[in-house]
């Protein structure tokens, strides 16, 4: 926990605190499931996976369940639907609502009635509502203007690869014996390769944006959150998964022990950065500048 | 009308009684703080000056918390008072991520709502009172509120908010260096408005894009 004396609070850079210590590290929890699941239920549309989908409405539920945790008056959640007009957290509590509304009937559809045309339709829409969930908690974060770090329109595009990556681990961590496993972990790779470069961008313009973005970025790359960059988000959510899958993606080989890691590895670095953004974010000091 | 602040810094002495004021006023709880003093330095050796800022919540006039708000507990009114309603709080702390200001605190709900300022020796007399007259609901947001009860009442009796000391906050009511000046600041004609006319009063941290309604006046 990062300790900031109270004299210096809004005097020097402060760090953020709500979303990240003691109940607020259930935010971070919150944003990684509904990532993860938005990706995973859209991956699970491409690769015909009704497992997948399933799992993803699940993980829709604990999107909600964890952002429930967070609140201190948790049974007051339904006004949470009141403000969509200008709160991302109400239009992603509608959007995680509907979703798992529209998942629910297809899913259903898809197990009892496949083929019906409903099932279609339903999927057409619980893709859009998925794309939805995957995004919001980007705009969630990128609309606090005051934590410059956050204030970025990489946040929701950075969120959104991050959960399709996630759910295309989880997709292949359910389809080990499927016979178009080698395909899916071509399509890992590739969003592996794409995520590297987006968190790489990130991290490198937000040294560029302003002096509270760029203490926030040594912080992550040099200072107390860079144990859990390096180790978490770095090496298991991108080294780690790019070297079990590269080798036998690009031969087109199948190793079920390989592939298995690195999707383990890939939702681990998805949880690690969402809480890397969220533990990186500083207030700059109100106090004027010298 | 708008109400809003002007503060001169050069009057302003650094002694925390707007803090403790607004503490007592509103029978805030232990570790909660609606007003604040920063104390800083520019400049190196041996040019340095001295930095002493009273904050709070500026009401702003496009407040972030208000948008970021999901229930609609933290409004804004007619007079541009931004409140939070709450009955409404969902605890969510959106609204205090957002605010660049860090104006806003989250009463945390434990202690039984006991909250005692002096642990283990019940409630004094004056927590007594506060929790009949001003009681605060344990896990919600809360803030200053420039003390709408007093401008509320104030003006229900004729009062004028800024002038007479019913009627106005109690931290510019306390200050003894009088640097803290209130008014209507869509009042022309208003003291405040001159002030900040001739004083050349700037908003405080205008980069945020929140239109504050604190002046503040070097």
């Amino acid at each position: 926990m990062m300790q900031i004396k109270p004299w210096d609070f809004m005097v020097k850079y402060t760090p953020q605190r709500e979303w990240i210590e003691g109940h607020g590290i259930m935010v971070a929890f919150a944003m990684f499931f509904g990532g993860i699941s938005g990706g995973l239920y859209l991956s699970s549309l491409y690769f015909h996976s009704l497992l997948g989908m399933f799992i993803a409405w699940l993980l829709a539920m604990a999107a909600g369940v964890t952002d429930m945790a967070h609140l201190s008056k948790p049974m007051r959640f339904w006004r949470m639907i009141s403000k969509p007009g200008s709160s991302w957290i109400s239009r992603g509590f509608i959007l995680i609502w509907l979703f798992l509304g529209a998942a629910m009937i297809q899913l259903a559809i898809s197990q009892w009635a496949p083929g019906n045309a409903w099932e279609t339709v339903f999927k057409v829409m619980a893709g859009i509502l998925a794309f939805g969930v995957a995004i919001y908690s980007g705009f969630v974060v990128g609309f606090v203007g005051a934590i410059k770090i956050w204030n970025s329109g990489l946040v929701p595009i950075l969120y959104v690869i991050s959960g399709l990556t996630a759910g295309l681990a989880v997709v292949i961590l359910v389809s080990l014996n499927a016979t178009n496993l080698v395909t899916i972990a071509d399509y890992l790779l590739a969003g592996l390769v794409v995520y590297a470069i987006f968190v790489a961008v990130y991290f490198w313009v937000a040294t560029y944006e302003s002096a509270t973005a760029r203490d926030s970025a040594v912080r992550v790359l040099r200072g107390p959150i860079a144990p859990v960059f390096w180790l978490g988000v770095v090496l298991l959510g991108v080294v780690i998964p790019i070297a079990m899958v590269a080798p036998f993606s690009l031969s087109q080989q199948v190793s079920s022990a390989g592939f298995a890691v690195a999707g383990a590895c890939t939702i681990i670095g998805g949880v690690a950065l969402r809480y890397v953004i969220l533990k990186a974010g500083m207030y700059t000091p109100l106090l004027p500048d010298e | 009308m708008r109400w809003g602040m002007a503060i001169e810094l050069k009057r302003c002495i650094g002694c925390y009684a707007c803090v403790l004021a607004c503490k007592a006023e509103h029978f805030l709880p232990p570790g909660i703080f609606w007003n604040r003093v920063l104390i800083g330095e520019k400049g190196k050796y041996p040019a340095v000056t001295k930095l002493i800022y009273s904050v709070r919540c500026n009401h702003c006039a496009d407040p972030k918390c208000v948008k970021a708000c999901p229930t609609g507990a933290t409004h804004q009114r007619e007079d541009g008072i931004v409140v939070v309603d709450e009955d409404k709080c969902v605890g969510c702390r959106y609204c205090m991520v957002a605010c660049p200001y860090q104006a806003r605190s989250f009463y945390e709900d434990g202690h039984g709502g006991q909250h005692e300022y002096f642990p283990g020796q019940g409630l004094t007399e004056h927590e007594k009172m506060g929790k009949v007259l001003y009681p605060h609901q344990p896990g919600v947001v809360q803030k200053c509120v420039f003390c709408k009860e007093r401008i509320d009442a104030g003006m229900a009796q004729g009062l004028k908010p800024g002038i007479d000391r019913d009627a106005s906050p109690a931290c510019m009511n306390i200050c003894p260096t009088k640097a803290i000046h209130f008014g209507d600041l869509d009042d022309p004609y208003s003291d405040i408005n001159r002030l900040i006319k001739e004083k050349k009063g700037h908003p405080f941290h205008a980069e945020f894009d929140t239109q504050p309604s604190i002046f503040y006046i070097d």
